[in-house]
């Protein structure tokens, strides 16, 4: 869907439309399941919040001024969302009995090997960086997730983000920077 | 420039996403400078260890599905509002029946009277109190503004 497309779907949503809000659901519902899996890690977790967050988006539609791009708007509706989740889990932690239990039982982001032959041999490793992807502060998981896992380009996550290339870079030197630590801690060798 | 200036800019360079002549820079810049060569080997390494890793994407059919389960949310919404409104019509409704008849009727004894006034009075009470503190909560929201 091109820019003036969106606008004009935009338009139609404010009437009321849900068939133009499905062509706006079915546009970003990749990009939103990624950006939510990567603050909250899971992925059951993550489908839920971002259909969700489709929900309020088309609530408050009309408050969304469609000469701009959408996504931006959508994505601080969806991190509100994202860290509303993670500040409900942590709450039910500090309450549980089982807290620490809970925190070393945390199953890591689930990450695959999309070359078949090397899946065996890289199952350990694999398993390794989801759980060190798990120990990310939530923006750097994000942007890790986004370019280095999804091979999202620096002027998609910008136009996602509503950032420029410059701080997609920053945020990117930081995260790898993080997930480097974390592997080193794991005795991750490379 | 500076190390730190280059730096993310290593990322750029890596992931080919810069401009020729920002390539350019970066390459004059790592000619001179061990350090930054040395953590570009270490990033490099980092990606090629991962270069064929992915997050696992759920299944066709949950995408295939997502626009049906973002349509019937919007219809549970729908649906909940007017739950909502429907209720609280008939509890008001309730109130003052119950109101009329246990308070104001004729032959009721004082302490069913005192009874129902406690009763209805206490739950008044417990829906204000809860209103205000969600009024509390929703304007000192911490995530109610959203800094990206």
């Amino acid at each position: 869907m091109i820019v003036n497309d969106e606008a004009s779907a935009i338009e139609r949503c404010k009437s009321g439309d849900r068939e133009a809000f499905a062509l706006i659901v079915q546009k970003y519902m990749k990009p939103a399941y990624y950006v939510a899996l990567g603050y909250v890690g899971v992925p059951e977790d993550a489908m839920d919040i971002s259909q969700d967050a489709f929900v309020n988006a088309f609530r408050h539609i009309r408050r969304f001024d469609s000469s701009k791009n959408f996504f931006p708007w959508f994505y601080s509706i969806l991190k509100n969302l994202c860290m509303n989740h993670l500040n409900r889990v942590r709450r039910r932690r500090e309450r549980s009995i089982d807290a620490m239990e809970e925190e070393e039982g945390q199953i890591p982001i689930p990450v695959e090997t999309v070359s078949p032959e090397k899946y065996v041999v890289r199952r350990d490793l694999e398993k390794k960086i989801g759980q060190a992807l798990r120990c990310l502060r939530p923006r750097d998981r994000e942007i890790i997730i986004l370019q280095h896992f999804q091979d999202f380009s620096y002027q998609e996550i910008a136009n996602l983000l509503g950032v420029p290339i410059g701080t997609v870079m920053s945020r990117l030197y930081g995260a790898r920077q993080a997930l480097r630590r974390e592997l080193e801690k794991m005795g991750v060798r490379y | 420039m500076s190390c730190d200036t280059f730096k993310p800019l290593l990322m750029g360079y890596l992931d080919e996403e810069l401009t020729e002549l920002e390539a350019q820079r970066v390459e004059r810049h790592l000619q001179k400078c061990g350090d930054c060569t040395n953590e570009l080997q270490e990033f490099r390494k980092l990606k090629e260890v991962t270069h064929d890793m992915r997050v696992i994407t759920p299944e066709d059919k949950h995408w295939d599905q997502y626009w049906a389960s973002v349509y019937n949310r919007l219809e549970r919404k729908v649906g909940w509002i007017l739950v909502s409104i429907g209720s609280i019509i008939l509890l008001a409704y309730a109130i003052y029946t119950l109101g009329e008849t246990f308070i104001f009727g004729r032959n009721i004894p004082i302490l069913i009277r005192v009874g129902v006034i406690a009763l209805v009075g206490g739950f008044c009470t417990l829906l204000i109190s809860v209103l205000r503190e969600r009024l509390f909560i929703s304007k000192s929201d911490k995530y109610e503004r959203i800094k990206r």
